[in-house]
């Protein structure tokens, strides 16, 4: 137990190392080791029965594409979580929160890490399904980890939903594939499946999910929220996992979705209206970290529109463009929180002419600036050719549309870049930390390495691009010093950027008229619209259910008699109903019965409470001696305990309630008369229904109480009762009792705070 | 319960009757138990004997007075756990022995010692374990219901 002194900021024990967060990056360095070797050993698989009955098996295959996702999992991982531990603390003392908060926050990072390194390497669907949505959780956590903004909330909420229901589309896709071809393991369905309808559908479903994750047009708005979250969070979640998540299982499935004319052509469009909407916004934003997220948008736009071309060179693409979009866009976030850390401003109308004062961050700002727009001597340059070439085979209308696109890129980036570091010093910066400078370094040196050697990556996107073409994938990028195609188009690009970021007068038109548009018809105010009509049906049901204990027993008790009623009206009843004789102990019987039912029209007449209590005994007492005369003693005994505690217990209740009798609210609805009865006459018609037509059911088949009843000597035990309790259905005995012990509990956190004594 | 020398309600008689039946009470369960995988009755019916006497005694002379007289019902949340861990662990020792959970001891074909009616088997120690868990929860109950607005004295 830390008391509260030891975690006031600024106290010596706030200067300790965050241990957790730098065991989650020293885990996420081990981890990015262990990948690294098992791609460079040639990957392998892995099997393990899961669900045998549903056919589930928990595979694995590292693969190419599962290295590649993996390494920038746990690559981005290691610096993210390095900045992370500085970024944290500083973060929670700014907001004036314990810096003990830090715990609710390194264990779904490493969690979210653990997923995506799962997600990239499963190859069962249902198994990708569990991965998917375990990222959606862990991000709804990381978003909303400024828990007292309401924003905050409302964003973490967001993000999950939106991605989360269409997940539930995956799932649908993977049965609708499994009910066809009898296999969820993805290498099997690759192998199996054919063209067809089911094939389109399934394709569909799945595209829905991945796309809903990677924030790809209509389903872009949650992303722009999202960046509520901790910077560390955005950096990591928001451009080299949680929205990679949905490209790596496009990625994963492409060989299915590659089997459908229409799913093909639904993420071209998707991708290439990402891409615009994204781009376009992305030049209006004031905000750092809304830029960053509309530009993660389009971004994902290439990779899904490099996904619609279908193609050897175009898979290659997709893969290399994640690596150095990931590189770029985590260096970026990084930045952008670097920058608001030492500023204390978020807006890049009141930030400027930070280069001065930074210039190495505005170096490495500008490297992964450079990055996105595609600028040579950086990855991004190879990664806009590898898009060029794939984009040129698929004739003019996609050659057009990429360089548009790569002009839009640089445009966007370039205002950015240029606002932010250049013209005159708006806000002069604090002390910036070495650790919140240094992975920004890294990651833009990293982007340099592959803008000069870039076969490394070359090598895994070739690997990762074969399992999404499922073919051989050569890619060969390089720097030629001639007006081929890739160069003219790239030159294109550039100029086309350069205009627009000169133009800033038509541009911030532009870009705000699309905004405007985006909030009066966007997708988002259904969304809300939504949300909103769901609460407010669900709150009407609740008030109409819990407006007093009659509504809250009759919601239960109505619907119960009246599917039993239904269901007895659809069944064949020619023999169900039958009156059998009435012979020795049933003269008995019958009398008590009588007793029951006057005894339960005395509780239902009388208005003292004393006597609805005993006549209640009276039915539970007289149902008892029933019991035993049908030959059920140990039905018989409890029934008398029960019965007993029960009265007691009301008994007990009465001697504390005040002493007035219960009497008839005034004023009552005309109809509300009626109701009580008609509720009671349904449900217990129903049950009257039920148990008449079971026990008129004559049984042909040996009952499994006679098999029990067989079986019982031979578990030492006459008694076939307690036999069952304890032997044949021990299991559930148990989960009974300990149904009680937790009850008991309830009650003492209810009435004590917890103290059992 | 405004003066603790003459609790309103239960007459003299409900109180004598609800101390001298405390003991009859633990013999009937005990006799449960014993002879339950023979005759009628198990581990629940038997707690909730038990737990039926102490529940009269409460109500009788109300739970603090009740529980004074007897120290021994503070023990109840140790009997409430106890007897989960005893059925817990009469249920799912076989998973030790990689058989599946309440295969009881003796099997179906061996001998069962017995002394007098009661059969030494691991069926009933999972019977005993309900009947401590019931009459642990009972108490727990009627001591937590008796006074809720109180705080008991620390």
């Amino acid at each position: 137990m830390e008391g509260a002194e030891a975690e006031r900021p600024g106290s010596s024990r706030s200067r300790r190392p965050d241990w957790p967060g730098w065991s989650c990056c020293a885990a996420a360095a081990a981890g990015f080791a262990v990948c690294l070797v098992g791609w460079l050993r040639g990957g392998g698989t892995l099997s393990l029965p899961w669900v045998p009955s549903l056919d589930l098996r928990l595979s694995f295959a590292f693969d190419g594409l599962a290295a590649l996702y993996s390494l920038l999992a746990t690559g981005v991982g290691v610096l993210v979580f390095a900045y992370g531990t500085r970024y944290l603390r500083q973060h929670l003392v700014e907001d004036g929160r314990p810096l003990s908060e830090g715990r609710r926050f390194w264990p779904w990072m490493g969690l979210f890490a653990v997923a995506m390194v799962g997600l990239a390497t499963a190859t069962d669907l249902v198994l990708v399904f569990v991965f998917f949505d375990l990222t959606a959780v862990c991000s709804y956590f990381l978003i909303g980890f400024d828990r007292e903004r309401r924003e905050a909330r409302t964003a973490a909420l967001t993000a999950l939903l939106v991605t989360i229901v269409p997940a539930v589309a995956l799932l649908v896709g993977a049965v609708l594939l499994y009910s066809a071809y009898g296999t969820f393991a993805i290498p099997e369905l690759v192998a199996r499946v054919g063209p067809g309808t089911t094939t389109t559908v399934a394709g569909l479903l799945i595209a829905v999910a991945a796309l809903a994750k990677s924030a790809q047009v209509p389903l872009h708005f949650w992303l722009p929220r999202a960046m509520q979250a901790p910077t560390p969070v955005s950096a990591y979640l928001h451009s080299a996992a949680m929205v990679a998540a949905g490209v790596l299982v496009l990625g994963r499935v492409h060989p299915l979705l590659a089997r459908s004319e229409l799913v093909l052509v639904v993420l071209l469009v998707v991708g290439l209206t990402s891409i615009a909407v994204g781009g376009v916004l992305a030049l209006g934003r004031d905000e750092l970290k809304q830029v960053l997220a509309y530009s993660t948008i389009s971004q994902y736009g290439y990779v899904v529109t490099l996904y619609g071309m279908v193609g050897a060179a175009a898979a290659g693409a997709a893969a290399f463009y994640v690596v150095v979009h990931a590189v770029a866009k985590s260096a970026l976030f990084l930045s952008a929180g670097a920058v608001t850390t030492a500023t204390g401003e978020d807006r890049l109308s009141r930030l400027g002419g930070l280069g001065r004062r930074t210039p190495v961050l505005a170096a490495a700002t500008g490297v992964a600036a450079a990055t996105l727009a595609g600028l040579p001597l950086t990855g991004g340059f190879f990664s806009d050719e590898l898009f060029f070439g794939a984009a040129k085979e698929h004739g003019p209308v996609l050659t057009v549309a990429s360089v548009l696109a790569a002009g839009l890129t640089f445009a966007y980036i370039g205002r950015y870049w240029t606002r932010l570091f250049l013209g005159p010093l708006s806000t002069a910066p604090g002390a910036l930390s070495r650790v919140l400078l240094v992975p920004v370094v890294v990651l833009a040196l990293v982007a340099v390495v592959i803008g000069i050697v870039p076969s490394p990556i070359t090598a895994l996107a070739q690997d990762a691009g074969a399992v999404s073409h499922a073919a051989p994938v050569t890619l060969s990028p390089a720097y030629h010093l001639d007006l081929r195609g890739t160069n003219v188009m790239a030159l294109a690009a550039w100029a086309l950027g350069g205009l627009l970021l000169a133009a800033a007068g038509l541009r911030d038109r532009a870009s705000r008229l699309v905004a405007t548009a985006g909030d009066r018809l966007g997708p988002r105010r259904a969304y809300t619209a939504t949300v909103i009509g769901l609460r407010r049906v669900s709150d009407r049901l609740h008030d109409w259910e819990t407006r007093d204990l009659r509504s809250s027993i009759a919601a239960v008790l109505v619907p119960a008699g009246a599917l039993a009623v239904g269901a007895f009206a659809v069944t064949p009843v020619t023999q169900a109903f039958a009156v059998g004789p009435i012979a020795g102990t049933d003269w008995l019987v019958l009398p008590l019965l009588v007793l029951v039912g006057v005894a339960t029209l005395v509780a239902a007449r009388t208005r003292e409470r004393l006597g609805i209590v005993l006549a209640l005994a009276a039915v539970g007492f007289g149902l008892a001696a029933v019991y035993a005369l049908r030959a059920a003693p140990d039905v018989a005994l409890v029934a008398v305990l029960v019965e007993t505690m029960l009265s007691l217990v009301f008994l007990a209740a009465l001697a504390r309630l005040p002493g007035t009798e219960p009497h008839r609210e005034h004023g009552r609805r005309r109809g509300q008369r009626w109701r009580d009865p008609l509720v009671a006459a349904v449900s217990g018609l129903g049950a009257f229904v039920v148990i008449w037509g079971y026990l008129s059911e004559p049984r042909e088949t040996p009952s499994v109480a006679a098999e029990q009843a067989r079986l019982a000597p031979a578990a030492h035990g006459q008694d076939v009762v307690t036999v069952i309790v304890a032997d044949f259905r021990g299991l559930d005995t148990m989960g009974e009792i300990t149904v009680l012990l937790i009850a008991a509990v309830g009650v003492a956190t209810l009435l004590r705070r917890g103290r059992l004594w | 319960m405004t003066d603790p020398e003459t609790p309103p309600g239960p007459t003299v008689i409900v109180r004598v009757v609800a101390r001298l039946l405390l003991a009859p009470s633990v013999v009937v369960a005990v006799a449960l138990i014993v002879k339950g995988y023979t005759k009628v009755g198990d581990g629940f019916a038997a707690g909730m004997v038990v737990g039926l006497a102490v529940a009269l005694n409460a109500v009788a002379v109300g739970a603090h007075r009740a529980e004074a007289a007897l120290p021994v019902l503070r023990h109840a949340p140790h009997a409430a756990v106890g007897g989960a861990f005893v059925a817990l662990a009469s249920g799912f020792f076989p998973v030790a022995l990689g058989e599946p959970v309440f295969s009881h001891r003796p099997g179906p074909d061996e001998e069962v010692v017995s002394v007098g009616t009661a059969e030494l088997m691991t069926a009933v120690s999972f019977d005993v374990g309900i009947f401590l868990l019931v009459v642990g929860v009972v108490t727990v109950l009627v001591h937590q219901l008796a006074e809720p607005d109180q705080e008991p004295p620390t």
